[in-house]
């Protein structure tokens, strides 16, 4: 009975009574750029939000493999300064792909990597806002076409990388389960319990998928959560990234 | 004349309760109750609503920042917020800030703005219940009519005649620009559980309070609350006659945009009286009203309209009008049968004229408006006049 307590019912609860922060954390870079996509029905949607909690599953498994490989050397390394030093730089990755997604697969020369579920919608195109119109920056000349291309054509591949750049923001309840599942006799009772925390976050991403219920209703909203999209994708980069990272705030 | 009378009396019970009552020996609270009576007997008499609203807004905004400043300084000293301040939630709050903690306070309970809840002059419950009161009677009414912060984008719009800047074929992109702008600041405060707005975009930091200067981040958020002042507050409003703050980066604007539906008034365009000359397009600070409005009959200026009535002012047809909800609805839902709602029967002897004119939802509505006006700057103003003679002559305040 203990066993099946510290095993299978804690992490599950940990992950059920903590899963409002990670929504907290995950929600204001998901909703938006599910919001802006195009064509995108319940289908795609729950895709997107499968690919986005795989990229925060990656990031896991990467912190948790540095854990493994650390040992008792990990309450050197991971302190709360190095916690928030790799939040900043979590962010300012975060904020690089959501900007530059927005325009992934959409400037001239991306055509190439453009793929299926991007579709280019041409229509009146007014530079500098980001609506559903094929873009014609120049990677050669500008920082976001230059990323989208590096980021290819695809939403699921920015999907995923915001997952896995926002997994890697590490929040109260992530080092909680972290520790316990390092504290864990075995490996495997360490993986077994990180991956019931993380099962017992997911329902809270749950109503993400009613997402194209809204965004099929009113047209408006893509426009506008592109352009939220773009401005979250600009404060991650400067606010929460680059002034931390450079001055320490 | 009768019209006038009647509604003067009542703003006068609403002044005396707000403002005189209880300040009875106070020369700055006469002054502040006669200018406001005469004010509004000046705009219900000739009928220039968005007049003589911009001259009270214009003043309202100047003499918040002399009172306000003035408070700040008998309570702590100086305009900076220092980190003492913010901890004891000594902050007055502002209304700006409500849509942010909305969701923060429904996942965890807590409120992110570091203010009281109850018994400071801008605690939140109280500012809240004002926000809730305004909401179902006048929506965005608030913007047009009441907010402190406005009067000076109202102010800097009204120096030219002309635009140098016409922003009419942007009006979309700056409403999207808005709602898009909310979307992320609540999703922000959510993520980083505090005010990001207050944190790096207020642009009235310059005149309200502004955070200690104590580390290179603090002077990039200054020059970003300076830069965003003097560029959305003062030279847009300049050059192109609109409320560009109000219209692209308010996020309580937008949330009052989309809580406008439950609000008792809204301005209503008689598509039959319309002849299309688009002057209340041109007029509009807010941005409420463009080319496809006109073009598609809607019947209503966009989401944003902020009732400040500009555009009744101008139309050469008296073809918009301040008009209940559930009236403009029912008439709208007529429409769409293809007939026109029923004129109204022409009152049959004097009194009928004069009951029909009380009960008129343009009377009503302004009369509404105004009540806030006084609610909210009852307490500023006269503390104003009284600063401004201590400083002026002397002595103590």
């Amino acid at each position: 009975m203990k066993v099946f307590f510290s095993s299978f019912a804690e992490p599950l609860a940990l992950g059920l009574s903590t899963g409002t922060w990670c929504a907290m954390y995950c929600v204001p870079v998901l909703l938006p750029f599910l919001l802006g996509r195009d064509e995108s029905g319940y289908k795609k949607n729950s895709l997107l939000i499968a690919f986005f909690l795989l990229g925060r599953l990656a990031a896991y498994g990467a912190i948790g493999f540095a854990l493994s490989r650390l040992g008792l050397l990990a309450m050197e390394y991971f302190d709360p300064v190095l916690a928030r030093r790799l939040s900043s730089g979590a962010y300012l990755v975060c904020g690089i792909v959501l900007a530059s997604g927005i325009y992934a697969g959409r400037c001239a020369s991306c055509k190439t990597a453009l793929s299926p579920d991007s579709a280019v919608q041409t229509g009146s195109r007014r530079p500098g806002f980001p609506t559903e119109f094929e873009s014609n920056l120049n990677p050669r000349r500008n920082a976001l076409a230059a990323a989208a291309l590096l980021i290819g054509g695809g939403d699921r591949r920015v999907s995923f990388l915001s997952g896995m750049s926002v997994g890697f923001h590490i929040c109260p309840a992530f080092w909680t389960a972290a520790f316990r599942s390092a504290a864990s006799p075995s490996a495997a009772g360490g993986v077994l319990y990180f991956s019931l925390f993380y099962i017992g976050t997911l329902p809270f991403f749950l109503p993400l998928a009613g997402v194209p219920f809204a965004s099929a209703r009113r047209e408006s909203l893509r426009r506008i959560a592109r352009t939220t999209q773009l401005l979250i994708g600009a404060y991650f980069i400067i606010f929460a990234g680059f002034i931390p990272l450079a001055f320490g705030r | 004349m009768a019209v006038t009378a009647f509604f003067s009396a009542f703003m006068g019970v609403v002044v005396f309760f707000f403002s005189l009552s209880g300040n009875m020996g106070s020369p700055a609270h006469w002054i502040y109750a006669i200018s406001m009576l005469a004010v509004f007997a000046a705009m219900i008499h000739t009928r220039a609503y968005s007049r003589w609203r911009r001259v009270f807004q214009v003043s309202f905004a100047l003499l918040f920042m002399i009172s306000f400043i003035g408070i700040l300084y008998d309570e702590r000293g100086s305009m900076s917020l220092t980190q003492d301040t913010v901890q004891s939630g000594e902050v007055p709050f502002c209304q700006i800030v409500i849509p942010a903690i909305i969701a923060p306070f429904a996942l965890t309970g807590r409120v992110i703005f570091p203010a009281r809840m109850t018994g400071h002059f801008a605690s939140v419950m109280g500012m809240i219940l004002l926000w809730f009161i305004a909401t179902v009677t006048i929506g965005r009414g608030w913007c047009g009519w009441v907010c402190f912060y406005g009067g000076w984008e109202e102010g800097a719009s009204r120096i030219l005649k002309k635009p140098r800047v016409n922003l009419l074929s942007r009006n979309k992109d700056l409403r999207s620009f808005q709602f898009a702008f909310l979307f992320f600041v609540v999703l922000m405060s959510l993520g980083f559980m505090s005010s990001v707005y207050c944190e790096w975009f207020c642009p009235f930091k310059l005149v309200t309070e502004y955070a200690e200067i104590s580390d290179l981040p603090s002077l990039i958020a200054t020059v970003i609350f300076i830069g965003l002042f003097l560029g959305l507050v003062i030279v847009l409003p300049l050059l192109t006659r609109k409320r560009t703050q109000c219209s692209a980066l308010c996020p309580f604007g937008a949330f009052q945009s989309l809580m406008d539906r439950f609000s008792s008034y809204r301005v209503v365009i008689d598509v039959d009286k319309c002849v299309g000359c688009m002057k209340c397009a041109e007029a509009c600070s807010f941005c409420a009203i463009d080319r496809e409005t006109i073009r598609e009959e809607k019947g209503r200026p966009e989401l944003t309209c902020a009732k400040c009535g500009e555009c009744l002012s101008v139309c050469p047809t008296g073809a918009i009008r301040y008009q209940f909800s559930f009236q403009a609805v029912s008439d709208a839902r007529i429409r769409a049968k293809g007939c026109s709602p029923v004129p109204k029967n022409a009152p049959s002897n004097r009194f009928g004229a004069y009951f029909q004119a009380i009960l008129d939802p343009q009377y009503l509505f302004v009369f509404t408006a105004f009540t806030f006006s006084v609610i909210v700057s009852g307490k500023f103003i006269p503390d104003a006049f009284i600063r401004i003679a201590s400083i002026a002559f002397g002595g103590p305040r």
